[in-house]
């Protein structure tokens, strides 16, 4: 008889397992890898992504846009590879707060956490301002004589959260549903865009996309960096560890897809820009509107109203996906006693992290709409928030290539070659982190870089005091989800026997 | 795409068939091998523990534990470091049917059947699960997947469920008849008006192997006489035959 067999017919007793898992209360392992995808997919928004970011990268790599795209993917797939290192071990719903804690420990784990909710925060206003912005749009194109008012756009904000916060609260599968619905409608639109334009100048492909005549190293980097903002929210599926069914498998395999499927859109959006714009003789770069502009010029007007259609619905599935993965975080951070308990408490019913989404959901509405009614513009308050989400996110991916190999040393499982991808992904992030806080500040949207740096001073300040008087916390973080005794052979006692009563 | 990471590529993107598909028996090999030193270490092992025991490259271990985690046949415990058998592995117990009886067996439920009415069915029990091994082709079960997913409704099932739990004996819920002790009975749970009737069939070291047993109409399952002098008799025969 093999030993395996052995332990099948009579399992000896696995102590030092619990009855539940630290982080109970979600609803544990009930979402599949369809709605894990959708998590990732949406909180990076690639269709609204794909129809503002190639413009962007244009401006500043000018003819090298299509290679910034392609080291984006790379760089972004290189981290993809680092964060699950954790991934495939540790099932969290604090993501790479409670990763960064498993290598480095407290203080970093702090500094991760502050970046993290900074940039799912901010990400969320700015998707819930950029859905609203939209509408607006929407509602302008469809009746004109209805006056573009700050007002309306706000009460529209202020909906849509009411929106976000209902599905949010309702459970985890209709979120991710929602989520995946909307965005999968948006995505295809895109698709169907792009088609209609290359079929529009005709299938030849045109390689001078590929020519790097006029790239430099530095406005290569520029674009890189500006292309890598396009992919952050791929990592938001980490927060679903706990929800998760077969998170090692499901997880890991969503924030691949997510990068690539992503690149791969970009590209193919860039592209059909480029081509679109080089066949009717138009200069790409110095375009507002890229796609609406192509639209018009085509004589295919109906494509602007969709587009409009499709980016609103990208950003209300981006800020639906964003606090959900904000409000896990918060959730996490409760349970570790970062935050007041009450930030660990969930919904009976729903087993949502009510708490958390009641703080969270009123600030992400009151940030943009502050702004309007304090006298700034949508979109110029939307381009600042999204300069604190990306310096978050790229501190965050750098903390956590940084504790990948720490973490995988500590558990005796450490390999060369994830050494190897760890120390280049750091250096490449530090470097490209670098460049876009220094390419941010010469622009207007400086604000927001002084804002990112201010606000990641105070909240380690806050921390760093928290923990002065709770020596304790230094333990205490980075809860994961463990085992449960059913989920061992030999951690309860069999099923069978316990019928035998009956 | 960009070609920065080919594995990243391999691990996440593909069909979880495609992982395994280049050299699939071998991977499958050790795979097993992994969950066997799981096995036989016990719970808490670590995966350099295992790399060292099996004589398997640190990188490729690594890697099978984390595909055997994915699928959950392995947990990894609280520590984050230690590894125990997932739930999970009762699957494969499952796949592994016994194997088909021998001929002297299959003379000896012959030789039942043609001498008791009524349908005389063989089982096998593995661990906590129970096998058919020779149902009666005159009187076929009434429903076998509801008989072996839930051990309550038949009288083979409960003589199982009673080994698993010693502190009742199987005749419990017996009604008051001259069943022997070690017997298990079962009316009307699957047909109204029938019922089964289970004798233990155990090794040398007493444990439990087979169970022989007799579907029948309810009143001579409730009043068996001379039928269980021959099932007896027929269980002792068999036995050596099984254990």
């Amino acid at each position: 008889m093999t030993a395996l067999a052995r332990v099948i017919s009579h399992p000896p007793p696995v102590p030092g397992l619990a009855a539940r898992s630290p982080l109970h209360g979600l609803e544990r392992r009930s979402v599949g890898f369809v709605d894990v995808l959708a998590q990732s997919v949406a909180a990076v928004a690639p269709s609204a992504a794909a129809t503002t970011i190639p413009l962007l990268v244009a401006v500043v790599a000018g003819g090298a846009q299509i290679w910034a795209l392609v080291l984006a993917t790379a760089l972004a797939l290189l981290v993809a590879m680092n964060v699950n290192q954790f991934t495939k071990r540790i099932a969290a719903t604090g993501s790479l707060y409670t990763f960064v804690s498993q290598g480095l420990g407290a203080g970093a784990a702090f500094v991760t956490g502050i970046a993290m909710l900074l940039g799912y925060a901010f990400i969320s206003m700015f998707a819930l301002a950029g859905a609203g912005y939209y509408l607006a749009i929407l509602t302008h194109r469809l009746w004109p004589a209805g006056a573009h008012s700050p007002l309306g756009t706000s009460v529209a904000i202020a909906g849509l959260a009411g929106l976000v916060a209902l599905v949010l609260t309702r459970g985890i599968r209709l979120s991710t549903r929602v989520a995946l619905v909307v965005e999968a409608a948006s995505v295809a639109i895109i698709l169907v865009l792009v088609g209609a334009l290359v079929a529009h100048t005709g299938p030849a492909v045109q390689w001078s996309a590929l020519s790097l005549h006029s790239a430099t190293p530095q406005n290569l980097s520029v674009g890189t960096v500006l292309a890598l903002t396009a992919f952050v929210g791929f990592e938001s599926s980490a927060t679903l560890g706990v929800e998760a069914k077969r998170p090692f498998a499901t997880i890991p395999r969503a924030l691949v897809w997510t990068v690539v499927a992503s690149g791969v859109l970009y590209l193919l959006a860039a592209y059909g820009q480029l081509v679109g714009f080089a066949s009717l003789g138009l200069d790409f770069a110095g375009s507002d509107s890229p796609v609406n502009d192509l639209a018009n010029a085509s004589g295919l007007p109906w494509m602007g109203l969709l587009l409009d259609l499709s980016i609103a619905a990208s950003f209300l599935a981006c800020a639906i996906a964003s606090t959900t993965a904000l409000s896990r975080v918060m959730f996490s951070m409760g349970r570790d006693g970062l935050l007041p308990d009450a930030f660990g408490r969930t919904h009976p019913v729903h087993h949502t992290p009510f708490f958390a989404l009641v703080v969270a959901v009123p600030v992400i509405a009151a940030v943009p709409v502050g702004c309007m009614i304090a006298g700034m513009g949508l979109w110029d308050t939307m381009e600042m928030l999204i300069v604190v989400a990306a310096a978050g996110f790229i501190t965050a991916y750098f903390m956590v290539c940084a504790a990948a190999p720490v973490f995988l040393r500590r558990i005796g499982e450490h390999t060369v070659g994830a050494g190897a991808a760890s120390v280049i992904t750091c250096i490449l992030l530090a470097a490209v982190f670098g460049v876009y806080l220094v390419t941010e500040s010469t622009t207007v949207r400086s604000p927001g870089v002084l804002l990112f740096g201010a606000m990641m001073v105070g909240g380690v300040g806050v921390y760093a005091l928290r923990l002065r008087r709770n020596p304790w916390l230094r333990e205490s973080i980075g809860v994961h989800d463990e085992p449960v005794q059913h989920d061992v052979l030999g951690g309860a006692p069999a099923e069978s026997a316990s019928r035998a009563g009956s | 795409m960009p070609a920065a990471d080919p594995r990243a590529g391999r691990e996440g993107a593909a069909s979880p068939g495609a992982e395994l598909r280049a050299r699939q028996p071998k991977a499958i090999h050790s795979a097993l091998t992994v969950l066997e030193e799981v096995a036989r270490h016990g719970a808490g092992v670590t995966a350099q523990e295992v790399s060292d025991a099996l004589g398997i490259p640190r990188a490729t271990t690594y890697r099978l534990i984390n595909l055997l985690v994915q699928d959950e046949y392995l947990v990894r415990m609280p520590d984050l470091r230690g590894f125990a058998l997932g739930r999970k592995v009762l699957e494969l117990a499952h796949l592994v049917a016994p194997a088909a009886p021998s001929q002297a067996v299959r003379e000896v439920v012959a030789g039942l059947r043609a001498s008791i009415r009524g349908g005389v069915h063989l089982v096998r029990y593995q661990g906590d699960r129970m096998f058919v091994l020779d149902a009666d082709p005159d009187f076929p079960l009434s429903d076998t997947p509801r008989i072996l997913r839930d051990l309550g409704v038949s009288a083979m099932g409960r003589l199982l469920l009673a080994e698993s739990d010693t502190s009742t004996p199987p005749s419990q819920g017996n009604r008051d008849r001259p069943l022997p002790e070690d017997a298990a009975q079962q009316i009307g749970q699957l047909t109204p008006g029938y019922g089964c009737l289970a004798l233990p069939i155990r090794d040398d070291h007493g444990d439990l192997v087979a169970g022989l047993c007799l579907s029948a109409p309810q009143q001579r399952i409730e009043e068996p006489g001379a039928l269980l002098v021959q099932l007896r008799d027929g269980a002792a025969r068999l036995a050596p035959l099984l254990a």
